[in-house]
């Protein structure tokens, strides 16, 4: 029989440290379960809360740093390939530059908590010339922030928590087996998921040399710029004749242009 | 969005102004 609590215990540190690091690093291993029963077995004092948090932040710190470097270094390429494994790379990079370019560094603060944000944000600070001191500010307090929102969620709900444990544990060696076909489940369905998204997306586009050769044939679609103006302040140069349009009011910007006008829209 | 509004021929460019501009064809200044 294995013990599974008591291998939690024993390691416990260690596996919230590389689980939050392989999480932010950007593999889809979901690190705030680990975090609430982490923070379910502080609430019956079998573990460290400041262990927990400091292995929390010590983890982000390291992964975040290192895409800051890298954004800092290669520019949006970096964010560009971090979007294109996003579910949707368009609006990855459109949206997460628009929040940056609103909030600043502050949106570190909460980058962890929106859903693809919390990748992109480093790179897209380390791209944007942000300053190393006021990022890892920024980024500790926001990891600290996330990862004390899971430990106090687990600490209120550790009876519920508690309870799962035990069942875990009376599973012997099967929950090892349960836990990890759950997460090869919960990886083929995303996996799935993205894959499905991007055939889509892919049948919607439109080719660069489509759109030329629509140009040379003399048609002339509605061609709208729809960066952010950091974007177009990084990479001063647009599609001739393309509209410089924001993405919020863009439909107003139209006018009354027939509904079945061609339009073309592109990013960075 | 534009979709919402009634607009029917709504195209994303791949690989945006990178994807154009690693094609080879032409860009304009505007800055």
């Amino acid at each position: 029989m294995i013990h599974l609590v008591h291998y939690v215990l024993v390691y416990g540190v260690s596996l919230i440290f590389i689980n939050v690091l392989l999480e932010q690093l950007g593999a889809p291993v979901p690190a705030v379960p680990a975090l609430i029963v982490a923070g379910a077995l502080s609430r019956d004092g079998k573990m460290s809360s400041t262990n927990i948090l400091l292995a929390a932040l010590a983890a982000s710190l390291v992964a975040d740093y290192m895409w800051f470097l890298l954004g800092r270094r290669y520019g949006y390429r970096i964010l560009r390939t971090l979007c294109r494994i996003s579910l949707s790379p368009d609006s990855c990079v459109r949206d997460t530059e628009a929040r940056f370019e609103r909030w600043g560094l502050k949106s570190l603060l909460i980058a962890k908590f929106i859903p693809g944000f919390s990748t992109v944000a480093p790179p897209l600070a380390g791209s944007s010339g942000s300053g190393t001191l006021a990022f890892v500010f920024y980024d500790g307090i926001g990891a600290l922030i996330w990862a004390g929102a899971a430990v106090a969620a687990g600490r209120a709900f550790h009876r519920a928590i508690d309870r799962l444990l035990a069942a875990l544990e009376n599973l012997g060696g099967w929950a090892l087996v349960v836990i990890g076909s759950l997460l090869v489940v919960l990886i083929a369905v995303k996996w799935a998921q993205r894959l499905h998204f991007l055939k889509q997306l892919r049948l919607a586009r439109i080719e660069p040399r489509e759109l030329k050769a629509m140009f040379d044939r003399g048609e002339l679609p509605i061609v709208l710029d729809v960066r952010t103006p950091g974007a177009r302040k990084h990479n001063p140069r647009a599609i001739p004749n393309a509209i410089l349009a924001h993405m919020d009011d863009v439909a107003t910007q139209l006018g009354d242009l027939a509904p079945h006008t061609e339009v073309v829209l592109y990013c960075t | 969005m534009l979709i919402d509004k009634g607009y029917t021929k709504v195209r994303p460019l791949a690989g945006g102004l990178d994807g154009w501009i690693d094609a080879g064809f032409p860009v304009e200044d505007v800055a």
